[in-house]
């Protein structure tokens, strides 16, 4: 280096303190969100994003929220600051969804607040949430039946819906008049606006307090130490190349299984990753460059596993070629797309988890299961009033083992790895006209291993006093998540996501998507897919097999065909049967 | 027996000692004894503790407790069972289809954990085939969908007594708005099972959300038996002795409450000691006008921290408390593995690292001669020559130098290091892990702690307290000379204080919702004077606070709003609505006037109010020259270079005493190291003020 670098001296304490404001800040917007927020994908689910950027714009601080959503903040900020670049001012408030410019998918919907300090663009605070519906043809906006983008929702380009600090009441009323649920609706953007307006108070203060050329030096530095931290991880890969193909089965659509490649190539600190998919369809489940962003750093974050904070700097010396546009990992408008980011998010996801595990084989943890869930819609006869959403209980599935230990029950999908919540079944009941008969975990659906996967779940629901409208989507319905260090499983039925109606006594069993309609004394139930295992089954300790018995996780039957531990109704082990069973490799 | 009681005793057991503060009520004075823990039977330590307060006295452990207005004990039996998982065998009863919601946690990882791969699942305090879902099912409007099937309440109550459970939480949907199925099961239980403790769900915490209720009532359960074991061999030895007065004991929400309260509430017994340091730490401040101040607590075992800014500390609620989801009100501590008992040792990357292991009171550290030999923190502070080698607490509990620098060899020699250098590395290396902690509450939070006082408080804490300051930034410290049992003294304090809840999902805009608040208010009240007219308090002495939890139409999560005791009525009414729509804005930087608002839970906080006990005054006592012990070869740097220090007799100084760093002042119950730069001042008040010299 020939450059005389001359760093500015950080002061520790000072550093410290600015990440940590950061970090409060973020998770204070969150809260915000959470708390204020109308429909039960945000104040129950926690199905929202924040983030904050810098003026240039690069992410400073990535909250511990959605991972889905927050590799596709990159590129739709930088997007909407070059839209309105020269044109941007202190109290204006813009908003945005377009998946063909930046976002993920149009339901996450994203509010973008410049923060002014002293005359200067300064920060960004920024939220994105899934919201009750945008509008189309189905309520909650998922729908199967669209052949194109125009046919699911309303897309919203970057707009201002603030100029200057003073609300456009028109654009407002467009937009809401577009969308069903319209109180909620309100709400809901208030409480985005709130998390945004707490982000800006709390900078500021920040900035106050200790100077913005001090400020700016720490966070200058944090991003600096995530390129660090990111490179010297990658540095510990041998280089190569290493190639991970997952299958991407076919949820319904008829067009048949899809391969999705990712190939990635270590060179020294410096990471390429190319993904290969086939042509996009007429189906919900193609996904834009921006969203295909974080399925592939959620795949480099189950193999980094850095503890927090993140921030853009992570990304420095990852680069990413989506290939040719048009495929179902780089659509081009008018692609359908929806189902995006779960469908085929996860698959990609998997792709890129699989190559890493080539390069380190121990190092990398099992798949989660993949989301497999429900909305619903109809209307509510105690306030009047229509009601639609996303039940995001319905996606929490079971979480991969790992190398070290059994996989999370109940902690997916692997899209959200943990963040999403499932809500509390009273609060749920006392927001839609339902009764939520069951909730658990779901006997035998861990995959096997010497660790297992965790459970996925059941979630069974019947209309309180009027007509439901059900609309499933996803997939891990035929294909398990998939296991690491060769752990298989031989009951794959109990380890996939499917949805059981029960109609006027009538049971059915659905493996693809629906959209069904069902009345006061059916019901629904919904089932997710378990976790991954991780290593040899047959060298899980045959007392654990016992326990999980025991406790109606695994069963009689599951114990003999996943694990080789025979074992009678009154839980005592067959030895000799045990053994015959395990010795065959 | 004299007409009035002329002690308050406080008593709070900490995971090595067990301290013991004696206030005279007349004249102030407060005095400060120390035994050590005894874990397998916390009240032997009792036992050992009043015998050695009676010999000092020269009386006998009846003569003094009869002669004690209250005595009170802060207890961490609750929080040792739920950290090592030894609470007693529990089985739930819940609805059918719901067993699962305690494991399934709001299907969310702990944040800050997101990729970490060994991170695990939190262990079930009631394993799945002790969850035994009955068929009954109440709606959210409040009336019955499914009758319950009584079969299944007695077929659960079959396998428990099959199975040996002791303890039994009973958990229904919906139950906090039609209890009718929870309190038939309840008789159930009773009736099959006469010998179990219950739980019911809806009794303990009646506030809607089936999952945080559950839950509660799960930890409820767990903790009972161990709780009622304690509560009834204290409460049998106190009596024994001639106590005036049942025991009282400090809950986590910051107040004391009878044994019975803590046999039937468990849950609220959980972070007993540590959630009176608030408390003390404001009162020792308060010579001084200082109210924002962190609180630090170094034991053998823990170090535990709060943080109360403009007097005001964090109550949590419906919080994951060492990951289980705990409703009822608590005050926030942040708890490490780093006190005088943790061990250093060497880890797979050949780095020295202290703690959290504890070599607790047994074996202890090996400069207790007791059998360890493992180094620990203490080990290093007295091959650092900041403790006296002729032992603490007055010589009482003598320390063996030799067997330190042996233990501290340990990690020494693997590093190459000298026993000097290695034992001042185990000490940057606990403080820097304390440090850390601080931030956690403090800058994490967005609180700078440049704008904070810090308390020390705990036996272990004053031989590191300059150094948490300067690595902190922070320039005042105030250290009492009764540190070492702050959080006893904070005990002695406290007023009895219980929290009493209802659900009312109602909205606020009619008179009969209005009414039926302003009744249920006077019915929790009407409970809560009756209990503590009963624990002994006249009407003069109750005090009330009200709050309500409140929502717009359509919101799931309310907002906490404290209210005063008035009648709530249309003219009212209009006062609490304005107090939410300002917390609101005041929270989330907006509100929604024109949008209507309900409640959703009410809670009455009762305070049985007791007298303080006079705030002690020092006299004058010896200038620093003539407290004047010595002086100990101390090191206060890395290169394990020694300086020679004065070591002055605490006990001996008066108040306006001021000593400049190098320096040790030994009290009988704590050493407080003065690093170089630092300069202490005893106040009047008892407490040394510390701060940072200026350049």
């Amino acid at each position: 280096m020939s450059k005389a670098t001359r760093k500015p001296k950080v002061d520790p304490i000072t550093l410290s303190v600015v990440r940590g404001v950061l970090e409060t800040t973020q998770r204070e917007m969150t809260l915000a969100l959470e708390k204020t927020a109308r429909s039960s994908v945000f104040n129950l689910a926690h199905d929202y994003s924040t983030a904050l950027f810098n003026a240039r714009p690069e992410m400073i601080l990535q909250g511990q929220d959605i991972p889905i959503h927050l590799g596709s903040l990159i590129p739709a900020m930088k997007s909407v600051a070059k839209f309105f670049e020269g044109d941007i001012h202190d109290g204006d408030l813009i908003l945005h969804n377009d998946p063909a410019f930046g976002g993920s998918h149009a339901i996450d919907t994203c509010m973008y607040k410049p923060v002014f300090y002293h005359g200067k663009l300064v920060y960004w605070t920024v939220c994105k949430g899934h919201l009750t519906d945008i509008g189309g043809p189905v309520p909650a906006g998922y729908n199967p039946n669209a052949k194109d983008i125009y046919a699911e929702c309303l897309r919203i380009p970057p707009v201002k819906i603030w100029d200057k600090g003073k609300p456009r009441n028109d654009v407002l009323n467009m937009i809401f008049t577009n969308m069903r649920a319209r109180r909620d609706q309100e709400g809901d953007f208030n409480a985005l606006i709130g998390a945004c307006q707490v982000g800006e108070r709390n900078l500021v203060a920040m900035l106050d307090k200790y100077g913005q050329k001090t400020v700016d030096i720490c966070i200058d530095e944090l991003l600096d130490m995530a390129d660090r931290h990111m490179r010297g991880l990658i540095k510990t890969v041998p280089d190569g190349t290493y190639e991970g193909v997952a299958i991407l089965e076919d949820a319904g659509h008829g067009f048949g299984d899809f391969e999705i490649k990712a190939t990635v190539t270590i060179k020294k600190d410096a990471c390429h990753i190319v993904i290969a998919s086939p042509p996009q369809i007429p189906y919900f489940i193609n996904s834009y460059e921006g969203n295909s962003h974080s399925g592939v750093y959620l795949g480099l974050m189950m193999f980094a596993a850095l503890p927090p904070p993140y921030n853009e700097g992570l990304y420095r010396c990852v680069s990413v070629d989506f290939g040719p546009k048009g495929t179902i990992c780089n659509a081009a408008e008018p692609a359908p797309h929806m189902n995006c980011t779960t469908t085929p998010m996860e698959t990609l996801t998997d792709a890129v988890r699989l190559a890493f595990e080539k390069a380190m084989p121990s190092k990398v943890a099992a798949s989660w299961g993949h989301a497999n869930g429900l909305n619903v819609a109809g209307w509510d006869s105690r306030s009047n009033e229509e009601y639609v959403t996303m039940v995001l209980a319905t996606i929490i599935s079971g979480g991969g083992a790992t190398p070290q230990q059994d996989g999370w029950h109940a902690v997916g999908p692997e899209c959200c790895f943990g963040a999403l919540t499932s809500g509390d079944v009273e609060l749920l009941e006392y927001s839609y006209p339902i009764i939520i008969h069951k909730y658990s975990l779901m006997t035998d659906s861990g995959g096997a291993g010497k660790f297992r996967g965790g459970s996925g779940t059941a979630w069974e629901v019947e209309p309180l006093d009027r007509e439901m409208l059900c609309i499933g989507f996803g997939e891990g319905r035929r294909i398990p998540a998939m296991g690491a260090a060769g752990a298989v499983s031989k009951d794959i039925d109990s380890k996939v996501g499917r949805v059981e109606l029960k109609r006027s006594g009538k049971v059915e069993l659905k493996r693809t998507n629906i959209m069904e309609t069902i009345q006061p004394g059916d019901t629904v139930t919904n089932m997710n897919p378990g976790g991954g295992g991780y290593g040899n089954a047959y060298e899980r300790p045959i007392d654990k097999v016992v326990w999980d018995v025991r406790n109606g996780l695994v069963s009689v039957k599951g114990a003999r065909e996943d694990y080789g531990v025979v074992i009678s109704e009154t839980l005592e082990v067959d030895d000799a049967a045990t053994q015959a069973l395990r010795s065959v490799a | 027996m004299p007409a009035r009681a002329q002690y308050r005793l406080g008593i709070d057991a900490g995971g090595t000692f067990t301290d013991f503060v004696v206030a005279d009520r007349q004249s102030g004075d407060v005095r400060l004894f120390k035994a050590l823990s005894t874990p397998s039977d916390p009240t032997k330590a009792i036992e050992n503790g009043l015998q050695l307060i009676a010999n000092d006295f020269g009386i006998t452990p009846s003569d003094l407790v009869s002669n004690c207005d209250l005595c009170i004990n802060g207890t961490t039996v609750g929080l040792n069972a739920l950290i090592t998982h030894r609470g007693g065998k529990t089985g739930l009863i819940c609805t059918a289809g719901h067993e699962d919601s305690i494991e399934i946690r709001n299907g969310h990882k702990e944040d800050g954990f997101r990729y970490d791969p060994e991170y695990p699942a939190a262990t079930m305090l009631v394993p799945r085939y002790l969850r035994k879902g009955v068929r009954e099912r109440v709606i959210s409007d409040g009336s019955i969908r499914t009758p319950m099937q009584e079969a299944d309440v007695r077929a659960a109550c079959e396998l428990f007594l099959k199975e040996g459970v002791e303890t039994v939480a009973i958990s229904f949907v919906w139950s906090v708005i039609n209890t009718a199925h929870e309190k038939r099961a309840a008789e159930i239980v009773r009736e099959m099972m006469p010998d179990v403790i219950l739980t019911v769900g809806s009794e303990l915490y009646p506030q809607i959300r089936e999952y945080t209720r559950t839950s509660t009532a799960v930890v409820n359960a767990y903790l009972a038996p161990v709780m009622r074991k304690y509560v009834q061999g204290i409460d049998g030895y106190f009596q024994s002795l001639g106590a005036r007065q049942p025991v009282r004991y400090f809950q986590s929400n910051g107040g004391l409450a009878i044994g019975q309260a803590m046999t039937d509430r468990s849950v609220y017994a959980i972070n007993s000691g540590p959630a009176s340091a608030p408390q003390a730490g404001l009162y020792v401040c308060a010579p001084f006008k200082k109210n924002n101040v962190i609180t630090v607590d170094m034991g053998g075992t823990s170090f535990d921290i709060t943080l109360t800014k403009d007097g005001q500390t964090n109550l949590n609620k419906n919080i994951d408390f060492l990951r289980y989801r705990i409703g009822v009100p608590m005050i926030q501590v942040e708890t490490l593995g780093a006190g005088g008992g943790s061990i250093g040792w060497i880890d797979s990357l050949g780095l020295i690292q202290v703690g959290p292991q504890s070599a607790g009171s047994e074996p202890g550290p090996a400069c207790y001669g007791r059998g360890g030999a493992e180094p620990t923190t203490s080990d290093a502070n007295l091959v650092l020559g900041y403790l006296n080698p002729d032992g603490l607490l007055g010589g009482k509990l003598p320390l063996d130098l030799d067997k330190a620098r042996k233990a501290v060899k340990k990690v020494a020699d693997p590093m190459g290091l000298s026993i000097e250098r290695a034992a001042y590395g185990m000490y940057t290396i606990v403080n820097s892990n304390m440090v850390n902690g601080i931030r956690r509450v403090s800058v994490e939070r967005g609180y700078d702690p440049r704008d904070f006082v810090l308390v020390g408080a705990g036996g272990a804490t004053a031989a590191h307290i300059t150094a948490l300051a300067r690595e902190m930034g922070i320039d005042t410290i105030i250290l009492p000379k009764l540190a070492s049992g702050l959080c006893a003294f904070g005990q002695i304090i406290s007023d009895v204080k219980y929290n009493y809840m209802a659900t009312a999902p109602l909205r606020l805009d009619n008179p009969v919702a209005y009414k039926r608040i302003d009744t249920l208010y006077r019915q929790l009240e009407k409970q809560g004077v009756a209990h503590l007219k009963t624990d002994g308090f006249k009407a003069g002495q109750i005090d009330v606070k009200r709050s309500i939890d409140m929502r717009y139409v359509g919101q799931v999560h309310e907002c906490t709003v404290d209210i005063g005791s008035f009648a709530i009525n249309a003219k009212s009414i209009g006062k609490v609505k304005e107090a939410f729509h300002a917390r609101h804005e005041e929270l989330y930087t907006y509100s929604e006037r024109h949008n209507a608002v309900e409640a959703v839970n009410i809670e009455s906080t009762l305070f049985g109010r007791i007298d303080k006990p006079k705030a002690p005054k020092l006299g004058k006592g010896a200038t620093p020259a003539k407290a004047l012990k010595g002086t100990r070869k101390a090191i206060f740097d890395a290169s394990g270079k020694t300086t020679k220090t004065p070591i002055y007799d605490g006990g001996k100084l008066g108040a306006g005493a001021v000593i400049a760093g190098p320096a040790i002042i030994e009290e009988v119950t704590t050493t407080i190291v003065i690093e170089p730069g630092w300069v202490a001042k005893l106040d009047a008040s008892g407490s040394y003020v510390i701060t940072r010299q200026k350049r």
